[in-house]
């Protein structure tokens, strides 16, 4: 079931940093940024080469995926864009729920991906927002490729929020908020994950 | 005035459609015209705007409208277009304001639209002009049933509770039964390829569910008794409403209220539904065969009220695009898991992300697609399903139905009084000339 601790979108210019990372020194914070792209860029990877249940193997089973849903408002009422947690949402999905979506993949008649599309995500802009040792903050900017059969184009760009907890050695995705550039989804539908 | 027209797209004889309806740039503007411009369309629920000033934004066909509460209490529906260049004087899709003013020259407009300003009135407009003339245009007339806000273009229509009739009221009452509404922040939106009647035609399609959604029913994400069931009952409205899906006889109402009464609880999927509906009041309100009726309501031309609390709008955008917006409500009054629960389905079912309807937009375009060759679009489409084996049964109540297996009588009944819209001139000409809801053989 979702979760509804989410947090509000956050600043997006690093100048809310914890303080545990503000006392890494330079070459820390490259070893731990250097890690953190490695790591989203191996699970978009996934993603983009249909590997799906590799890329539930990197989910940590309490993830919150989450993307709510974007209006246009006047810059006096913009703090009404984002739905709010817990409410209506494109994503508000836990583990089994991306596990049902992978799972329908798998099992044919899932027609919005059967033929299946073709995806290239684009990571960029990665940002580490904080780590306490144990979790990383960081957010990164995508953009999602989709074409489908033979001439339909999709185009997705946005900001992810991402929270990486150590696990196994590496890291596992605790969290994923998903801020979509668009209001009005321009697609027939969102079958791909972000 | 539009013209009266004698146009035969669907053969209500033969049952077979002209797809050319679904692609053709003509007809598609004489439907914004013949459809839109004449319907009650929906705009909002109450609740969407509770307070003075709150406003939010809706289309009918492609002309967009601010629904706004005035200082009165009253929702006024205002044509999105400055009367001086006709630019738009309201680009957020909801929020609360105090007036409308246009970003091109300033003009601007109360909440009941109308003008009470214009920049330098005095020094350049020196010929005296009346501003009563020149506010927002109102729509023709707005009424709600239910809490349900609906807007006609058309000063001729009949009123709101005349036009949706016994079946349209039914499918409001179907949300209504459920306890005093409130709508949920977040209407999911998304554009789909193709023809807004394609959408409306699959609301009655209880045909599609298990090809169409064969991986849903596969992980478990819907139950095939619920959602691909034989028992069937069809209800049809006059100017096109209907409902369509799964019904129960009484003897399997009464059952499950024995069920739930004793001790054995709920045991069938349709159980959960009975438990609202056997409460003396909602089955008042339902009305005796209304009340056996799990099926999907369409209310003319393009609102589908789903079984999850949600309406979904179809929203033309040309011939080959349709918007889907969803509209989300919860009981107020339900303890805060059953409520999260309803919310999760609301969220994971429909809508672009939905489990269950990423599969339809993709049909729905392809079908659309389908009548664009020069070729292809000469060839018939088949709506004969089940025509001519069924009896609409009568019951003193005047609720009317179709009590049979999947079928297409829906499909057929919204062809049919589409066309009837399209050949009527006007409002008048259209209660003269459309058909009542079928008896005997259908």
């Amino acid at each position: 079931m979702a979760r509804v601790d989410a947090e509000p979108l956050a600043a997006a210019d690093g100048r809310n940093l914890t303080s545990s990372y503000q006392k890494l020194d330079m070459q820390q914070r490259m070893l731990l940024k250097f890690e953190v792209e490695e790591f989203l860029f191996m699970e978009a990877d996934l993603l983009d080469s249909r590997r799906y249940d590799e890329w539930l193997e990197c989910l940590t089973d309490d993830i919150h995926y989450w993307m709510p849903i974007r209006r246009t408002t006047t810059a006096r009422e913009v703090e009404r864009e984002f739905t709010k947690p817990g409410g209506m949402a494109f994503f508000d999905d836990d583990k089994s729920v991306l596990a049902l979506r992978v799972k329908r993949l798998a099992i044919g008649r899932a027609w919005a991906e059967d033929p299946p599309s073709r995806t290239r995500r684009l990571i960029t802009n990665i940002k580490i927002l904080g780590y306490d040792g144990e979790e990383v903050s960081v957010a990164s900017n995508f953009q999602l490729y989709r074409s489908r059969l033979n001439s339909e184009e999709d185009n997705w760009i946005g900001r992810r929020e991402d929270k990486l907890r150590r696990a196994d050695g590496g890291f596992k995705l605790s969290q994923r908020h998903i801020y979509l550039e668009q209001t009005v989804i321009l697609s027939q539908n969102m079958s791909s994950l972000f | 005035m539009s013209a009266a027209s004698n146009h035969n797209w669907f053969d209500t004889e033969s049952g077979i459609l002209d797809r050319r309806i679904f692609t053709d740039e003509e007809i598609y503007q004489e439907e914004l015209q013949k459809i839109f411009g004449r319907a009650w369309n929906f705009m909002c629920h109450e609740s969407q705007v509770p307070e003075e000033g709150d406003f939010f934004m809706n289309w009918i066909g492609e002309d967009e409208v601010i629904i706004v509460r005035d200082r009165e209490g009253t929702i006024n529906v205002l044509l999105n277009s400055c009367p001086h260049r006709g630019n738009t004087v309201c680009r957020a899709e909801l929020g609360t304001t105090k007036s409308f003013v246009c970003s091109y020259h300033g003009w601007n407009y109360d909440l009941n639209g109308r003008l009470i300003g214009m920049p330098s009135e005095e020094h350049f407009y020196r010929n005296p002009m009346d501003k009563n003339d020149w506010g927002l245009t109102p729509a023709a007339k707005v009424e709600s049933y239910k809490g349900f806000v609906f807007a006609t273009l058309d000063p001729e229509a009949p009123p709101l509770v005349d036009y949706l009739g016994w079946v349209g009221r039914l499918g409001i009452d179907f949300m209504a039964a459920q306890g005093e509404l409130e709508f949920l922040d977040g209407v999911h939106k998304n554009r789909v390829q193709c023809n807004w009647k394609l959408a409306v035609d699959n609301v009655y399609d209880w045909y599609h569910v298990k090809v169409s959604h064969g991986s849903a029913l596969k992980i478990g994400m819907i139950g095939e008794e619920s959602m691909a069931p034989m028992d069937q009952m069809v209800l049809l409205g006059e100017f096109g409403h209907g409902i369509g899906g799964p019904g129960i006889t009484e003897e399997m109402f009464q059952e499950s209220v024995a069920r739930l009464s004793g001790s054995e609880g709920e045991q069938i999927w349709y159980d959960r539904n009975v438990r609202q509906r056997m409460k003396p009041e909602v089955t008042e309100m339902l009305g005796p065969v209304g009340k056996r009726s799990f099926g999907h309501p369409n209310i003319f031309p393009n609102l589908w009220v789903a079984l999850t609390r949600q309406v979904c709008l179809r929203i033309p955008r040309g011939p080959y695009e349709t918007e889907l917006w969803w509209f989300n409500f919860q009981p107020k009054h339900v303890p805060v898991e059953q409520r999260q629960n309803a919310i999760f389905m609301q969220n994971h079912l429909f809508g672009p992300a939905g489990i269950l309807e990423q599969d339809d937009g993709e049909n729905w375009s392809h079908s659309t697609r389908g009548a664009k060759g020069s070729f292809a679009r000469t060839r018939p489409l088949n709506f004969t399903m089940g025509k001519g084996q069924d009896q609409v049964l009568h019951d003193e109540s005047g609720q009317s139905r179709i009590e049979t297996v999947v079928n297409e009588h829906g499909q057929r009944w919204t062809y049919q009084s589409w066309q009837e819209w399209m050949n009527a001139a006007s409002w008048p000409e259209l209660m003269q000339n459309h058909s009542l809801p079928p008896t005997g053989e259908i």
